[in-house]
């Protein structure tokens, strides 16, 4: 594990402007969110998450995939990528893009989304929960890799796990970094012990019976109860990381000569996500809609990729305007399967595996 | 220097774009539209052909969701112009975007890829305006298709509503008139005679050996045949369970009933196939839209069978 002072992290800061495109924590009008450092004086690492996550900086909220020619029909393919620098991402953060990784390698590659991810370096750095945090429930409270360089904050400067070569190379280019120091690490363990006693939200089952419990739930009076209240804003699948699902359309320039093939963030929460032509809507009440994302995050991802698409970062619950609360509706899901009696037998074989 | 900090990623700011890592796979390939037809006033039917022969650069790409039931069968490989009945493309005109068409020619035809598109839309609006020798620009084959070898030897009951008739017209040509199959009947309901589709074609088909009921749902001048929906026409049947293949593409609203009826009649949920349409922007099963319940109907559908959809509530 590697040290260097406050001084050092500003000169680390400070070159990193000079070759890269850097974005970190700020504080925008009071609030927390990722903004564009042009100076290290700006960077200001949070404690409790960003209202926005970093998937922006790697699937924007609209991207060009084509520019095409409408009067001689020609397609160009677009695939934009500069080297930038994302500093701040918490633990959460950075499962939920490791998350994100393997979405956008799977199957067909998706040239768009790995361009860009091929010149992102990420530097993490820790974190205090708030009261809507629940990443020691999900297993996603640390991060072992998805970073190049991973901070921990001490008394004295920061404790640096070192994640990749372009990590230890942008460590070496731009600052000073010593060994880190015992007195150093029991600071960062003490700050560790006294974060996991910290945690106010939990799931009251372990991320590994959720998939059974959700499918078990289809039936469940919480989606009517929760869609009853649910303004079906799209605000939930905005600021959650790992929310990929978007649209495809066309943006003609105003000579309608040239335009562009655009992908824009969707939501599955809007109405008209699920809408076909002939005017059928598959997901039309907003509970089965809500009952859609939620099932996204536990079950339905999970079944393919072996891992929980909710990474407990509570942006959704902090966002929601009517207080829809993702930990909450999934422990009432926990005590209604509770009294069904059945004992999941995935449960304690994944048990048993640790 | 100060510079207000932006919350989202400056994008236009990138150097000049380059193309390093996988080739996109929304690049479309240009298709001649060597006949263009109108069928009724809303649906008009087109053959496509590559410019350039097969595009070299096409690829196939594969089934992206690891926990695919399965279903009908797997996209075969091979060019753009390769497809299975069931399969569908994305089509699209620069400006106007793309949506998903099923293929509505059988088996290796050699008038070239059939669509027939229904105009409803701004996209489809704009697709009726092609002329012959105008172009469109395609994406795919997507999807699972139908297996119609897998039919030889049986009873096929092909159960179609309204538009569901197009991809049919695939599988039904890539079975009627060939040799090994079993008895092979076609119910068609659509709203009115005037949203018949293919009845010239139904002629022939009869002729080879097909028999065609047809059902329009409410009376109409001049049509002296059945009136009502496609499950008053199922008692006709006469289902032998044990050996048929019963094949259902229709509206939403259909399936259940119908399902309901074949059940009635013996049939096992694994000898019936259905096509599901959904939303789809990508093909490539990400986008989301096309989801039933944790299934992608453009990677692990459009064509299922029944039994295959089993926990799937959104499926019907």
């Amino acid at each position: 594990m590697k040290f260097i002072t406050k001084t050092g992290l500003k000169a680390l800061v400070t070159g990193l402007i000079r070759d890269y495109k850097v974005y970190g924590t700020v504080k925008k009008d009071g609030f927390p969110a990722y903004g564009e450092i042009t100076d290290a004086k700006q960077l200001v690492l949070l404690q409790t998450p960003t209202h926005l996550s970093a998937k922006g900086f790697v699937f924007p909220e609209r991207e060009t995939l084509l520019r095409f020619n409408m009067e001689d029909g020609s397609h160009k393919p677009v695939v934009e990528a500069a080297d930038q620098v994302i500093i701040g991402l918490h633990a959460c953060d950075i499962h939920a893009m490791l998350l994100m990784d393997r979405v956008f390698a799977y199957g067909a590659p998706d040239a768009n989304y790995l361009a860009r991810r091929a010149k992102t370096l990420v530097i993490g750095t820790d974190c205090m929960p708030d009261e809507h945090c629940f990443c020691q429930s999900i297993g996603t409270m640390h991060a072992t890799e998805g970073f190049d360089l991973f901070l921990h904050q001490t008394k004295n400067g920061f404790a640096i796990d070192v994640g990749t070569k372009r990590g230890a190379a942008i460590l070496r280019k731009y600052t000073k970094a010593v060994t880190a120091a015992a007195s150093e690490i029991r600071n960062m363990e003490a700050f560790e012990k006294k974060r996991a006693g910290s945690f106010k939200t939990r799931l009251d089952a372990p991320a590994a019976a959720l998939p059974a419990i959700y499918a078990r739930s289809d039936a469940s009076p919480v989606w009517d109860r929760i869609g009853s209240i649910c303004y079906g804003c799209g605000s939930c699948n905005n600021v959650c990381p790992t929310c990929y699902c978007f649209d495809v359309r066309d943006e003609p320039a105003a000579n309608l000569k040239q335009g562009e093939r655009v992908r824009v963030w969707d939501a599955c929460t809007l109405e008209e996500f699920a809408l076909v032509a002939g005017g059928h809507n598959f997901r039309k009440p907003r509970g089965a809609r809500l009952r859609h994302r939620f099932n996204r995050k536990f079950r339905y991802l999970t079944d393919v990729f072996n891992a929980p698409f909710c990474v407990g970062c509570g942006r959704c619950i902090r966002t929601c305007l009517v207080n829809i609360n993702i930990a909450e509706v999934t422990n009432e899901l926990i005590a209604e399967d509770a009294k069904r009696g059945i004992i999941d037998e995935t449960v304690r074989t994944k048990k048993a595996e640790r | 220097m100060t510079k207000t900090p932006q919350t989202v990623p400056a994008t236009n700011t990138a150097p000049a774009p380059q193309q390093t890592g996988p080739a996109s796979p929304y690049l479309p390939t240009e298709a001649l539209v060597t006949r263009a037809a109108k069928l009724t006033e809303k649906e008009r039917l087109f053959a496509l052909a590559l410019l350039n022969g097969q595009n070299p650069n096409h690829t196939q790409y594969p089934v992206a969701v690891e926990s695919t039931r399965p279903s009908g069968i797997a996209p075969n490989a091979g060019s753009t112009l390769n497809y299975l009945p069931g399969q569908f493309y994305m089509v699209g005109l620069p400006g106007y975007g793309e949506a998903p068409f099923s293929v509505a020619s059988p088996l290796g035809a050699s008038e070239g890829l059939e669509l027939c598109i229904r105009a409803v839309g701004n996209l489809t609006n704009a697709i009726h305006r092609v002329p012959k020798g105008g172009r469109l620009w395609i994406r795919g084959p997507f999807g699972t298709g139908f297996d119609a070898a897998s039919m030889k030897g049986r009873d096929v009951v092909f159960i179609a509503g309204g538009i569901g008739i197009v991809p049919m017209r695939s599988l039904i040509k890539t079975i009627v008139g060939n040799p090994g199959y079993g008895r092979l009947s076609l119910i068609y309901g659509t709203k009115s005679p005037d949203d018949l589709l293919f009845s010239g074609e139904m002629t022939e088909w009869s002729k080879a050996g097909l028999r065609a009921f047809v059902t329009i749902d409410k009376p109409a001048k001049g049509w002296s045949g059945n009136v009502g929906v496609v499950t008053t026409l199922m008692a006709k049947l006469d289902i032998d369970p044990v050996r048929t293949t019963a094949v259902i593409i229709g509206p939403p609203v259909m399936y259940k009933f119908v399902i309901m009826n074949l059940r009635k009649a013996g049939m096992r949920d694994e000898d019936i196939l259905v096509s599901l349409e959904r939303r789809m922007k990508c093909g490539l099963g990400k986008c989301g839209h096309c989801q039933i319940n944790g299934v992608y109907a453009c990677q692990c559908g459009p064509v299922f069978k029944l039994s295959d959809l089993h926990g799937l509530p959104e499926a019907l």
